[in-house]
């Protein structure tokens, strides 16, 4: 890496790509979590109670909240591959109290 | 306070509410968790942990959905934002500590304060544009440069007092578990009045980064059983609705406009804070 990088961070294409990254993991989480909220959503009104509509509406949910997590993965890893070791400390950190969260919910 | 059981009629409020936040989110990059709390609480009876609850995924919901259709047009910081979202989560993991140390009033009244102030500092700075013109201007290491829709050029901007904008956001992940919001309300207007970002790129990086804030806190309501996906199954259908209608209309909206909006929610903000602190 050379002193004008370390100055300016990294390339704007690399930074461009990471955005259409997180865009695309972003989009998929929304509509995947949206239908299966819709459909369990609509099951239930329509008074048609099952163990499936449970599960889709469950299903939705996590993916839902799994969905800002999975950008911060995508984004350790893109770091990863470019080098840019403080911003991979950066999100490594982000990840870690995201895990800390999950230990407050489960093991206490 | 029981939860109270969904009905379509009950649904259908609840979808209204979504799609307010998700047009809010995109835009001025607040997950609306701030009027979706008093309003499931005060005005349809949910016991404040369910609120919360209902309003983090809402606003989990409004970062995705708005951030998706935001990636390519660079009006993002995804360095500054990953910045932040270290303080931003780091507030939000010792959130319980604050809660224990401050009472939920005085917390309240605080917020209401700090809201009115910075309502004004706002309306005060109506007219100062932290753009630079020169798309070639440096804009250091955490800056950025953006296509501007009202120039029609691309404009630059630097940022600056990168600590207010740490503390700012460690502050906004500490309630964000208490009072179930993301924190746009919180680091939208400081990142816009104090730190030189531009009010679109304060308003989509901070979109960006409510998701992650009210991640941690949504997983622990989750994990207690206290987030229903039956009731925040129509809130997150109505952020969907709510962003794909607001998109345009944002776009077109001037940045004065969008400034005296963020300014008079503050102050709508800052009369349900003083509200709540006397009950």
């Amino acid at each position: 890496m050379n002193r004008d990088t370390l100055r300016r961070g990294p390339s704007r294409s690399a930074n461009a790509r990471l955005e259409v990254m997180i865009g695309e993991v972003l989009r998929f989480g929304t509509i995947a979590s949206s239908t299966l909220l819709a459909i369990g959503l609509a099951m239930t009104l329509a008074r048609y109670r099952s163990e499936l509509a449970r599960v889709l509406l469950e299903a939705g949910l996590i993916i839902l909240i799994a969905t800002p997590a999975a950008r911060v993965v995508i984004s350790v890893i893109e770091y990863i591959r470019e080098r840019d070791w403080v911003f991979v400390v950066l999100t490594l950190v982000v990840l870690a109290a995201l895990g800390g969260s999950v230990v407050a919910a489960y093991y206490r | 306070m029981l939860v109270p059981t969904l009905t379509a009629s009950l649904a259908l409020v609840i979808f209204g509410a979504g799609a307010v936040a998700g047009a809010l989110g995109i835009a001025l990059g607040l997950g609306g968790g701030i009027f979706l709390v008093p309003f499931l609480t005060l005005a349809l009876g949910f016991p404040l942990k369910s609120a919360a609850a209902i309003s983090l995924a809402t606003v989990i919901a409004t970062s995705s959905a708005v951030t998706a259709r935001r990636t390519g047009n660079q009006l993002i910081n995804l360095r500054f934002g990953m910045v932040l979202e270290v303080a931003t989560t780091a507030g939000s993991l010792l959130g319980g500590i604050t809660a224990q140390f401050v009472a939920e009033s005085v917390l309240q009244r605080l917020f209401g304060i700090v809201a009115i102030a910075v309502a004004f500092v706002m309306l005060g700075r109506i007219n100062r544009r932290n753009v630079i013109a020169d798309p070639a201007a440096d804009h250091g290491r955490l800056g950025g440069r953006f296509h501007e829709e009202e120039s029609g050029g691309i404009v630059a901007y630097q940022i600056k007092r990168l600590p207010l904008a740490l503390v700012a956001s460690f502050i906004a992940g500490n309630v964000s578990s208490l009072l179930g919001i993301g924190g746009g309300i919180i680091k939208v207007p400081v990142l816009n009045a104090w730190c030189g970002m531009p009010l679109r790129a304060a308003a989509a990086t901070s979109a960006l980064m409510i998701g992650v804030t009210a991640t941690g806190g949504a997983i622990i309501y989750y994990g207690h059983g206290d987030l229903r996906p039956l009731l925040a199954a129509p809130a997150v259908l109505g952020v969907q609705a709510g962003s794909w209608a607001g998109v345009r209309l944002a776009e077109r909206a001037s940045v004065k406009w969008l400034k005296v909006l963020m300014a008079a929610l503050l102050v709508v903000v800052a009369v349900l804070m003083f509200v709540r602190s006397m009950r």
